[in-house]
Order: structure tokens, then sequence, then C-alpha cells
């Protein structure tokens, strides 16, 4: 039994490294600075929410959710749950239906494949060993 | 290579679109609702928590529909934020749900009253036996995304950095995307969903990048020159739009090692978009020779690197930073003097 599971996990585990392989090598041609928050959505049912950097620094200064709504710049180290939106923390501070439209576009934000990991996409260089 | 192709979008294709096409009360709910019922999220009322569904269920049937369909005061989003999905569906999870509840509580009052009202409530009731052993779990989660999660959690940062070097190994200079991959639109993109109806509504970058000054790398936008030839003015307060960046003239230049020209630090352009507080004095020590800076350091994401190769220019711009022609007469002299 205990060998069946894991070999069933291992199996598993192959295929979605498979996958994940795969999507991550495939023609990801994202937008510089494109992020892929992904550490609640999918296990909540959510697809993976894409944050386009360039999007934003038309309309914004890097200063304003990087100073005053304190995201910090790193990614995958900010805990944003829709609570905290909904609250009005983190993105919620400007998707009120005030400022930028309401967080209940669900499918505006959750709109990445299912199975991407978090992280910067689009051709970042800098992200750790043997990325250059 | 196709069959690779094949396989991993047969993977997708179960692990996520499957409960797209099969539109039953539970898969709507484990697609949509779950997100807010499953936990309770925002005052929702929580699956199978008879405290939180008996005072709706007050209402009747017809009641809970029209919630679901038009949205609440509340906070319940019509159709749940899914404008596309159809009223039948919609419906079919809000039996779903309540068939949860009934299943739970056995709640004798309600009960008879939904029967009155709805011609529907078999359907829900043939669910039961299966929900039962669902039970157990609580939070009955979405089928296909659970299981992925944690694997792909773990997964992703080993295998991503692995997958990055292996299969790409082959294709020349990853740095020079062809004209073809640059700026795609988003359901072309390669990390949007293009089966996800909000995909389509995203704005393209180029139809925003039209007449903004164009640079070699990143986004192939000079961010820098936007600002400064006023083709943006993004804002530097979230409610203020009129309030003005404090900007910093103050030039540091550093000294490099080897043949390479010397960097010049210009704190102007970069107050124009940050705050001092982004970089002083966690990523940078504000203190003349505490920070040991290096390319390496910068190509693995620290101190320059923190930006620049993800969202700022990246370091193939060398001349951008490194600008400060280099004296040379001390160079040449020992040679001189050697003749």
């Amino acid at each position: 039994m205990k060998f069946l599971k894991s070999g069933l996990l291992r199996a598993g585990l192959l295929l979605l490294l498979l996958v994940v392989c795969f999507l991550d090598t495939s023609d990801v041609s994202a937008e510089y600075g494109d992020v892929v928050i992904n550490r609640q959505a999918e296990k909540n049912g959510m697809r993976p929410v894409i944050f386009p950097h360039w999007f934003h620094r038309i309309r914004f200064r890097c200063k304003v959710c990087h100073a005053e709504l304190g995201f910090k710049m790193r990614a995958g180290s900010n805990t944003i749950t829709m609570t905290d939106i909904i609250e009005g923390r983190f993105c919620g501070a400007c998707h009120n239906n005030d400022i930028a439209w309401s967080p209940e576009n669900c499918d505006l934000c959750h709109s990445g494949k299912p199975g991407l990991p978090t992280g910067v996409f689009g051709g970042h260089e800098t992200s750790g060993p043997g990325r250059w | 290579m196709m069959t690779k192709k094949t396989i991993a979008l047969l993977a997708t294709a179960l692990a996520f679109s499957a409960p797209l096409l099969a539109e039953s009360g539970k898969d709507v709910y484990s697609k949509v609702c779950v997100t807010c019922h499953g936990s309770g999220l925002a005052g929702a009322p929580r699956y199978g928590n008879a405290a939180d569904w008996t005072p709706r269920l007050a209402g009747g049937m017809a009641g809970l529909y029209q919630s679901a369909l038009k949205g609440t005061p509340k906070g319940m989003p019509a159709k749940g934020g899914h404008l596309t999905l159809a009223d039948a569906d919609v419906k079919a999870a809000v039996d779903y749900m309540v068939g949860a509840v009934k299943d739970a509580a056995k709640l004798a009052k309600a009960e008879p009253e939904a029967k009155k009202e709805e011609p529907k409530k078999p359907e829900p009731k043939k669910e039961e036996p299966k929900k039962l052993e669902v039970k157990p779990t609580v939070a009955p989660a979405p089928v296909a995304a659970v299981p992925s999660m944690p694997v792909a959690e773990a997964a992703s940062s080993g295998a991503a950095a692995a997958a990055a070097g292996s299969a790409d190994a082959n294709s020349f200079n990853r740095l020079l995307k062809p004209a073809s991959k640059r700026n795609l639109p988003p359901p072309e993109d390669g990390i949007h969903d293009p089966t996800n109806d909000g995909t389509h509504a995203l704005q393209p970058p180029l139809a925003a990048f039209g007449a903004l000054p164009k640079s070699f790398a990143g986004n192939r936008i000079n961010w820098v020159e936007a600002i400064g030839q006023k083709k943006i003015n993004p804002r530097y307060d979230r409610n203020d739009p009129k309030a003005e960046p404090i900007v910093m003239d103050l030039n540091i230049v550093r000294e490099v090692k080897g043949s390479m020209p010397d960097v010049v630090y210009p704190h102007k352009q970069h107050t124009e978009w940050l705050d001092c507080s982004n970089c002083h004095p966690a990523i940078f020590v504000p203190q003349k020779g505490a920070n040991q800076i290096s390319m390496a350091a910068i190509l693995m994401g620290e101190k320059c690197g923190v930006c620049h190769g993800k969202v700022a220019f990246p370091v193939s711009e060398c001349r951008n930073c490194h600008s400060k022609k280099k004296d040379m007469a001390k160079v040449a002299s020992p040679a001189d003097a050697g003749k």
C-alpha cells in the first residue's frame, strides 16, 4: 500500500514536472516584467494571477506600490489574499472601483495558464544560478 | 517533441479545462464559487455550513437564485463575477451548495420549503452519496487544482531552473528574441490562458507602447525617456494625480576594476520612479564605500539586480551604467617608462 502510494505519487510528480517544464520552457514570450502570482490562487481553484508591470508603470511610479502599498520587491514574498484585496490592502488599495476597477472582475487578473509557478516572467535574466 | 507537447496539453486539459466543458452544479461550484464560498471570504455563506445558510434559506430558493444571478449589496457579485455563465449553471451551483447544507444539517425546516418551490430539487439529491464521501475534507476543493498544486509548487523552483537551462541550450542567445516574439498580446504570450475570457479583454502591450521612446531591451521601451519627454506621467501618489516626485539630482561614480568604463549612478532617474526607502538601507547602505557590488551579485538578482533584469533594463545594456570613460594616462605611463 505504502509502495503503491509512493509510486503513484512519484508518477504524478513526474507528470506534473513534465507539465511544469513544458510550460516553463515552451514559447514563453511573456512581456518583460510580467509577474505570475500563484501562491494562493490555484490552491483555491482559480487561475494564477498575472501582474503586468508595464501596464501599471505607465500609470503609477514604482514607489506607489513598492513603498506606499507595501509590496516587497521579491516575487513570492508577498502573501496576498482576496480578503486583503477586498478590505483594501495590496491590489485592493486601487482596485476598489474608485481608482481602478473592482475585484469582482476575477478573470482579468486570474488569467494565467494553470500550473505556472510564482515568479517574474518575460525574459528576466538575473534571478539566480543558471539563468545567465 | 510533439508527443511531449500532446501529453502536456492533455495533462493541462485534464487538470483544468475539463470542468469548463461540463457545467454541472458541482463543476461550477469548484470552478467559481469555491473561491469565496469555500472559506467564507467576504462574509460568504460557507459550503456545507448550516449556520451560514439557514437564514438565507428562509427566503426560499427563488431568493437565493436571484441573489446569485444579480448579486447582493453584501458583496456577492452577479454570477460570482463570471458573467459569461449561463443562468441555469448558476442555479445548478446554488442547488449544489444548498444540497450540501441539507446533507450536513438535515434541515427539517428548509427542506419542505425548498421542495415546494423547486421542482429541480431531485438533482442535488442524487449527488448526496457522492458528497458524503467528500465531506470529511470539509472544504471540497476544486477537483483538479488541488492535487496538482502542492507538487507544482514544490517542483517549480527546481524544475523551472533545470528546465530553463536544459531545454533551451541549443537556441542561440536567448537574450535576442526575434521581432515576432516581442510584445505579444496576452492570448499569445505563453503565460496568459487563452481559454479565459478576461485574457482577451486585456490591453496588448503594443497598443500602449505606440508613441513611447524605444530601447533595445526589456519592454523595448525607454521608460526613463518616456517620463523625460512627458510621453507618460505616472502618478507619484496613489490618489493625487498632481503630486510631484521628490527628485534628487546626485550622481555617484563607482570606479570599476578592469577595462570597463566606470559606473555613473544617477539618483535623478531613480528618484523619478522610486522612493528613497525602496533602495535604502535594505539594498544599498547609504554610505560611501559600504556597498560591495559585483556583476555576479547583480546577475543573481541582488543589488541593482533587484530591478535591473526584471523590470528595469537588463544587464545586456552595459553602457547605460558603465558610461564614464576611464582616465587612461595612469595605465599608459608604466608602459612608457619601460621603453
